[in-house]
């Protein structure tokens, strides 16, 4: 009986035990790598940037410098903007491709504007301000079609927002025939580029107002912090984040997206909501576009081969939002624009042609989607 | 008047209205090509109206892949620079080969055919992407579109590519027939040893590369309608799941869709070097929603299961009489964007506010 115990059932009980023990840590670690596989997944966006990051940073001679830094802030400030007002459309199962030539035709306008009144003798800071409110106010108008010709006439958004897209682009093209704006107030440009703070390290620091009468060293130790546009763009990120994130109306919006259908019977005036939408997409593109007009000191025309919209597009998916609705943030949709920013400067520093960015951005958005549907889904609305 | 008399005058009108909604797109063509020969200078011309279906070409071969496409219920963004890349893989390959040492004759069509194979390429990532891992067609392509722009950009070093073969112009820009009145008719050549007046009263009757395309063109028309490629590509277009349960291979019949829009692109690509005797990688670039206008415009729905070749060979035409009546008429370039956003956004409230015609054109 001894005998039995010892050599059967003593082995078999261990046998058992270990067996058991095993399963239970298999079951644990599986989990655990799930949950990780679920973090990094949820996540892959901001951890590919921070790579991103680290890689330039170490492979490019500059890259990992405060002035290169602002410059990738500098550059996405037009690209973020545009892809904040697509965040909404594509949050409502929409897209919005008029965005890129919105932005070129109230670039057009508003400085057609500011070099007629200036030519007109009117004071630069007047004809800088009507200047840009009028581009705002032009900006309503494609978004407001838009918006008629999705939520009330039910024409699908690729094909409405593409009719824009050819008349903003034409409009533009017929009023400034095809050349650049000159002669606008010079102060625009200066606004355009200005900075928040300035430093020349160990010696001044100071608001707004770039110091005067420098000598060649301070000139070149002069560090601007915080480029004007880059902080008006914050600003309105900051604020359409909280409306998308806090207020009813952000919660409409992704109660369209994740339901048209549940979102009527809930008692939302979705045509009203769709409309509203529309135009806040082609207000942040007429942003854009006097943003653009200060910072070049010039007025232009977007060209055909420049592809904004689908840069925007690119960045919100990247971000994590779904072209089926329901899904997006504005902290995504930045974390995208970041990833392609980087990527463009960092490939500019390293000497690679910058045609590479196009086949990367191709790849990454590619990797994107793929990523999203092998993750596990755990989140409903913005996680 | 009886009733029987007003009823049926009632049912006239409402044929006539059913007639005008399903043909308006050939209506708007006749309207456009009166409008531009009575304003216009020489405008019905043959050599203007062969212009017109020069012109047409890229939109229509462009077009024709997006049409499968769209039954399906998908979109390609990526043609016009798979386009792009079937350009300049084309003349790569006919400056390598003859670097190597053929002779035109076969180079040319050597370098062709290669293109072609390796235009299918982008098409099979696309149709995996879109088919296997189930990527929204509208990421995958856009995706492919930034990829082929890259790669045809580093392929041509960011130049157009030059030093082709001389008969490759030659071929592009041919006629199927010359006519020289009162002398002689030749099938393909330029007649030779005509003096210069003869050559001005030369009639030289459809170019070359519009045969071309339209022999395409037909077989594919042919394979939509009457083959069960066709039927089965309208069925996945309708509904997936009735496809799938009818026992249709879904996914291996999207990406073969997708593989005949990346060919019917680098197609486009192939004439372009003939015609041009160059490579560029963005030799389709503005051309891509040229296609999907002229596919929607000739009446094809972007939620699949309906659309058809006809549809879209008028879509193309009216964009084709657009361009060359505002040259005519030296109207800005730059108009054309105007109008074929407004016949857009017209082509589908019409479809809108007439649901009955839908799949109807």
């Amino acid at each position: 009986m001894r005998c039995l115990h010892h050599f059967l059932i003593t082995p078999w009980a261990v046998h058992c035990g270990e067996r058991v023990r095993r399963l239970l840590w298999q079951e644990w670690r599986n989990r655990s790598a799930k949950r990780v596989l679920l973090f990094v997944g949820e996540r892959w966006s901001a951890f590919f940037l921070v790579l991103m990051l680290v890689v330039f940073s170490l492979w490019a001679p500059h890259f990992f410098a405060f002035k290169n830094f602002t410059n990738i802030l500098y550059y996405s400030t037009l690209y973020v903007l545009l892809a904040a007002g697509e965040t909404f459309v594509i949050i409502t199962g929409g897209i919005d491709l008029s965005v890129g030539f919105v932005m070129g035709f109230v670039n057009v306008c508003a400085s057609i504007v500011m070099r007629n009144l200036h030519a007109a003798g009117h004071p630069q800071a007047f004809s800088m301000l009507i200047g840009a409110l009028v581009g705002l106010a032009l900006g309503v108008i494609p978004g407001l079609i838009n918006g008629l010709l999705v939520a009330r006439l039910r024409v699908p958004p690729f094909i409405a927002t593409l009719g824009t897209y050819g008349m903003a682009n034409g409009v533009a093209l017929s009023l400034c025939e095809g050349f650049p704006i000159y002669f606008l107030p010079p102060q625009a440009r200066v606004i355009g580029n200005s900075f928040l703070a300035y430093l020349i390290p160990g010696k001044s620091f100071a608001f707004f107002h770039r110091p005067q009468n420098l000598n060649a060293d301070d000139l070149r130790a002069l560090i601007g912090i915080l480029p004007a546009t880059v902080f008006v763009t914050v600003v309105i990120l900051i604020v359409f984040t909280f409306i998308l994130g806090r207020t009813r109306f952000g919660r409409h919006t992704y109660a369209i997206g994740g339901g048209k259908d549940a979102a009527i019977r809930a008692g939302i005036d979705v045509p009203g909501h769709l409309v509203r939408i529309y135009i806040i997409s082609s207000m942040f593109a007429a942003v854009a576009g006097v943003l653009y007009v200060f910072r070049a000191g010039i007025g232009n025309f977007t060209t055909m081969s420049s592809s904004y919209e689908l840069f925007a597009i690119a960045a919100v998916v990247i971000g994590g939002a779904s072209l089926m609705g329901g899904k997006g943030t504005i902290g995504g949709t930045v974390i995208g624009i970041l990833i392609l920013m980087t990527l463009e400067t960092g490939l500019n520093i390293t000497g690679i042609p910058s045609f590479y960015r196009y086949i990367a951005t191709g790849l990454i958005l590619i990797a994107a989607v793929v990523i999203d549907q092998i993750t596990p889904e755990r989140r409903t609305i913005s996680d | 008047m009886t009733d029987a008399q007003a009823g049926g005058s009632v049912r006239s009108a409402g044929r006539f209205g059913l007639w005008l909604g399903q043909n308006w797109a050939l209506l708007f063509l006749l309207l456009e090509v009166v409008l531009f020969s009575v304003l216009g200078t020489r405008f019905l011309s043959l050599e203007n109206l062969q212009n017109i279906f020069v012109a047409c070409t890229v939109v229509l071969l462009l077009g024709m892949g997006e049409t499968f496409v769209i039954i399906t219920g998908g979109i390609d963004l990526s043609v016009g620079f798979v386009m792009g890349f079937g350009a300049v893989t084309c003349a790569k390959f006919m400056v390598l080969l003859q670097a190597a040492g053929l002779p035109q004759g076969a180079s040319i069509p050597l370098a062709a055919v290669i293109c072609l194979l390796i235009g299918l390429i982008p098409g099979l990532v696309n149709g995996t992407l879109v088919a296997r891992l189930k990527v929204p067609p509208f990421l995958a392509t856009f995706g492919m579109y930034g990829i082929a722009y890259g790669i045809s950009e580093i392929i041509s070093k960011n130049t157009p590519i030059s030093g082709l073969p001389s008969a490759a112009g030659v071929i592009g820009n041919e006629y199927l027939l010359y006519i020289v009145p009162r002398k002689m008719v030749t099938f393909l050549i330029r007649p030779q040893n005509i003096t210069r007046l003869e050559m001005r009263s030369m009639l030289a009757i459809i170019p070359i590369i519009v045969v071309i395309a339209f022999i395409f063109v037909g077989i594919f028309s042919f394979v939509l309608r009457r083959t069960r490629f066709g039927r089965h590509t309208y069925a996945i277009g309708g509904n997936v799941d009735a496809a799938l349960r009818s026992g249709i291979n879904v996914t291996s019949h999207l990406t073969r869709i997708y593989m005949i829009s990346s060919f019917f692109a680098s197609l486009s690509g192939v004439l372009y070097v003939l015609k041009y005797v160059t490579g560029r990688a963005d030799a389709g670039s503005a051309r891509m929603l040229d296609a999907v206008v002229a596919v929607v415009i000739g009446g094809a729905s972007l939620y699949g299961g309906t659309g058809a070749v006809k549809g879209t060979i008028i879509g193309a035409l009216i964009i084709a009489t657009l361009e060359t009546g505002m040259v005519n008429l030296s109207i800005p370039y730059h108009n054309r964007y105007i109008v074929i956003g407004g016949i857009l956004v017209i082509a589908v409230l019409i479809d809108q506010f007439f649901p009955e015609l839908v799949g109807r054109r």
